[in-house]
C-alpha cells in the first residue's frame, strides 16, 4: 500500500503475476535434492538390514522382495481392482457426506435455530470414531458395498458440517450488508455471498476429511471386505504374506497422496480470486 | 429543489452496559435536496457515520424519523447505496462481476448489465481491469470499483463513509477531484462523510459542520467556491476564508476529544 505504487498502477499495466515464481526456484533446488536423499537413504538402509540377514524375513521382507511381489499382484491386476474398490467406496460415502454436511452446514452457520437445534446431538456423536459404527451398520446393511460406504459417510460428514458451519458464520458480515444494499433478496445473499465466502473454508475441510474418509475405509475393510486395499492387506496377513502386506501399505499411501493432489487442483480450479494470495 | 431524504427529529442512543445509554445523536433535523453534494464533516464522535447509517437503514433512530421522499425508511434500502471505507468488494468476483451485481439483482438481462457495468467502469477510469479481481488491485483502485458498483446499482441517493480515509494523500486528492467530476456529470445525490475539511471543500455544495458528546448539527455552510476546484481555486482567497470559518467551529471540538 505504498502511496507511490498506488499513483502507479491507476496508471500503468496490470500487477505481474509470474515475477514470483521464477525468483523461488533457485532456491527450491538444494530443497528438492534433499527431498530425494532423505527417500533414498531410507531405502538403502532397509534393503542393507534386510539383505544382510540383520532383521529376518519373518519381521521384514527386504525392499526387493515386496517390489517383486507388487509387479505380480499389479501384473495379475488384484491390486488395481484393490485399489479400484477402496477408492469407489472412498468416493461414494464421501459425495454423500459434501451433499448432506454442506447444506446442512450453511443452514446451521447462517440461522441459529438450526445450529441450537443440532449442536448437541453432533456434540455426542463427534467423539465416536468410525470404527464403532462397524457393528451397528453389519446389522443394518450387511458386510456389502452399502456398509463400506456407510462407514466412509459416519466418519467424514461431520468434520465437513463442522468446517461449514465455522466458514459459514466467519463471512464478512459487511459483505451481506454490501449485498443487501446492493438489492441482493435474502436467497441472492445466500447463493452470491454466503456460499462463496465459505467456500475456501468448506474446500478445506473437505480435504482434511478426504484422509479421515481413507483410514475409515481401510479398516472396514479390514474388518469384513472381499475386495480392497484393506481386505488386501489382512488377507496377506492370514497368508503370513509380508511383502504384501508391504504392497498394500505403499498402495494406500500413494493413492491417497494421488487424492490429495487431485483434491489440490480442483481447488485452485473453483477458488480463482486466491491465485493472488497463494503468490504472496 | 425537491427534498429527497431527510432526518427528521432523529436521536440515535447506543446501550454500552446494562442501564447505561450513550446518546450518539440529539434531534437531528436535516433535509438533503436532489442533485446535490452534502458533506457530513467533523470530529471523531459526532454521529455522522451514524447518520449516514440510519440514511441506509442498517440501523434505525432511537427516535424521529427518516425519510426517502417523505416516506420513512425502515429496513436496508437499494434506493439508498452505501460506498463502504472498506470497500466491501466480493472477493471472488471479478471487477466486472462486482460492478454487475446491483443490475444483476435487479433482473435486468445479462448483455444489458454487462453493457451498465463497461459504462461504470469506464466512468472510474478502470477500462482494462475489468477482469481482475479486487485482490489484484491498488487500495486506489478499489476504492474505483465500489464507486462504479453503487453508481451502476442505480440508487437515488449515493452514501459515502469516509471513502477516501484508507488511501494515501495523493490517491485521496485523485479520487476527491474525480468523484466530483462522477457526481456532477451523473447529477446523483450525494451524502459524503469526513473528517477531512479539503475533501468537504473540494467535492460539497453544502457542508454539515457537527459537533460530538451528544452528536448534533453546529452549522450549514453552502460552499459557492467556483468549479471544478483545482489547484488555483485550493489557493484562493475564498478558499482560505472558508476553511478558516469551518475550522473554527470545529477546533474546540478537536482539542476537546484529544484531551
Amino acid at each position: 500500500m505504498t502511496s507511490a505504487r498506488d499513483i502507479a498502477s491507476n496508471l500503468v499495466a496490470p500487477p505481474d503475476r509470474t515475477k514470483r515464481k521464477h525468483g523461488s526456484s533457485l532456491r527450491d533446488r538444494p530443497i528438492i535434492l534433499l527431498n530425494i536423499l532423505g527417500v533414498f537413504a531410507f531405502c538403502i538402509t532397509w534393503a542393507l538390514v534386510t539383505e544382510r540377514g540383520w532383521v529376518s524375513p519373518l519381521f521384514l521382507p527386504s525392499p526387493f522382495k515386496v517390489a517383486s511381489e507388487a509387479a505380480g499382484v499389479a501384473a495379475t491386476h488384484e491390486l488395481w481392482w484393490a485399489i479400484a474398490a477402496s477408492s469407489l467406496r472412498v468416493f461414494l460415502g464421501f459425495a454423500l457426506a459434501a451433499a448432506v454436511a454442506i447444506p446442512l452446514g450453511v443452514l446451521m452457520g447462517s440461522w441459529w435455530p438450526a445450529k441450537a437445534l443440532l449442536d448437541p446431538l453432533i456434540s455426542l456423536l463427534r467423539p465416536l470414531p468410525s470404527i464403532t459404527w462397524i457393528p451397528l451398520t453389519m446389522l443394518w446393511l450387511g458386510i456389502g458395498e452399502a456398509q463400506k460406504v456407510a462407514i466412509v459417510f459416519m466418519g467424514s460428514w461431520i468434520y465437513v458440517l463442522l468446517y461449514t458451519v465455522e466458514s459459514t458464520k466467519r463471512v464478512d458480515p459487511i459483505l451481506i450488508k454490501a449485498a443487501r444494499n446492493l438489492g441482493a433478496s435474502e436467497f441472492a445473499v445466500m447463493r452470491e455471498v454466503v456460499l462463496p465466502g465459505a467456500l475456501p473454508g468448506i474446500l478445506s475441510g473437505l480435504k482434511v476429511s478426504l484422509a479421515i474418509a481413507w483410514s475409515c475405509v481401510l479398516s472396514a475393510e479390514m474388518v469384513a471386505a472381499q475386495s480392497g486395499l484393506g481386505a488386501l492387506i489382512w488377507s496377506a496377513k492370514d497368508w503370513g504374506n509380508l511383502a504384501l502386506v508391504l504392497v498394500g501399505m505403499v498402495s494406500i499411501s500413494a493413492t491417497v497422496l494421488v487424492a490429495d493432489l487431485l483434491a489440490n487442483r480442483l481447488e485452485r480450479a473453483l477458488l480463482p480470486w486466491e491465485r493472488h494470495r497463494r503468490q504472496n | 429543489m425537491s427534498v429527497i431524504l431527510s432526518a427528521q427529529h432523529v436521536s440515535k442512543s447506543f446501550s454500552v452496559r446494562q442501564n447505561e445509554d450513550v446518546l450518539a445523536l440529539r434531534d437531528v433535523n436535516l433535509d438533503v435536496y436532489e442533485h446535490e453534494f452534502l458533506c457530513l464533516l467533523g470530529a471523531s464522535g459526532c454521529g455522522k457515520s451514524t447518520l449516514l447509517n440510519m440514511f441506509a437503514g442498517f440501523t434505525p433512530p432511537s427516535q424521529g424519523d427518516i425519510l426517502l421522499r417523505s416516506i420513512p425508511i425502515t429496513g436496508i434500502d437499494p434506493r439508498c447505496g452505501m460506498v463502504f471505507q472498506s470497500y466491501a468488494l466480493f472477493p471472488w468476483q471479478t471487477v466486472r462481476k462486482n460492478v454487475e451485481f446491483g443490475p444483476r439483482m435487479k433482473g435486468l438481462p445479462a448483455n444489458e448489465c454487462r453493457s451498465v457495468a463497461g459504462r461504470f467502469i469506464e466512468m472510474v477510469g478502470l477500462h482494462g481491469f475489468a477482469d481482475h479481481y479486487p485482490a489484484e488491485l491498488s487500495g486506489g483502485m478499489q476504492q474505483r470499483v465500489t464507486l462504479a458498483r453503487s453508481l451502476a446499482a442505480d440508487p437515488e441517493v449515493l452514501l459515502m463513509d469516509e471513502p477516501f480515509a484508507a488511501l494515501d494523500a495523493m490517491t485521496r486528492h485523485v479520487l476527491q477531484e474525480e468523484l466530483s467530476r462522477i457526481q456532477r456529470e451523473s447529477l446523483k445525490t450525494v451524502v459524503l462523510v469526513t473528517h477531512n475539511i479539503d475533501e468537504a471543500l473540494i467535492t460539497a455544495d453544502r457542508i454539515v459542520v457537527m459537533s460530538p458528546h451528544p452528536g448534533q448539527i453546529k452549522a450549514v455552510i453552502t460552499n459557492d467556491l467556483e468549479r471544478p476546484r483545482n489547484i488555483d481555486v485550493q489557493l484562493s482567497p475564498a478558499w482560505g476564508e472558508l476553511k478558516k470559518e469551518i475550522w473554527s467551529l470545529i477546533a474546540g471540538d478537536v482539542s476537546l476529544h484529544a484531551s
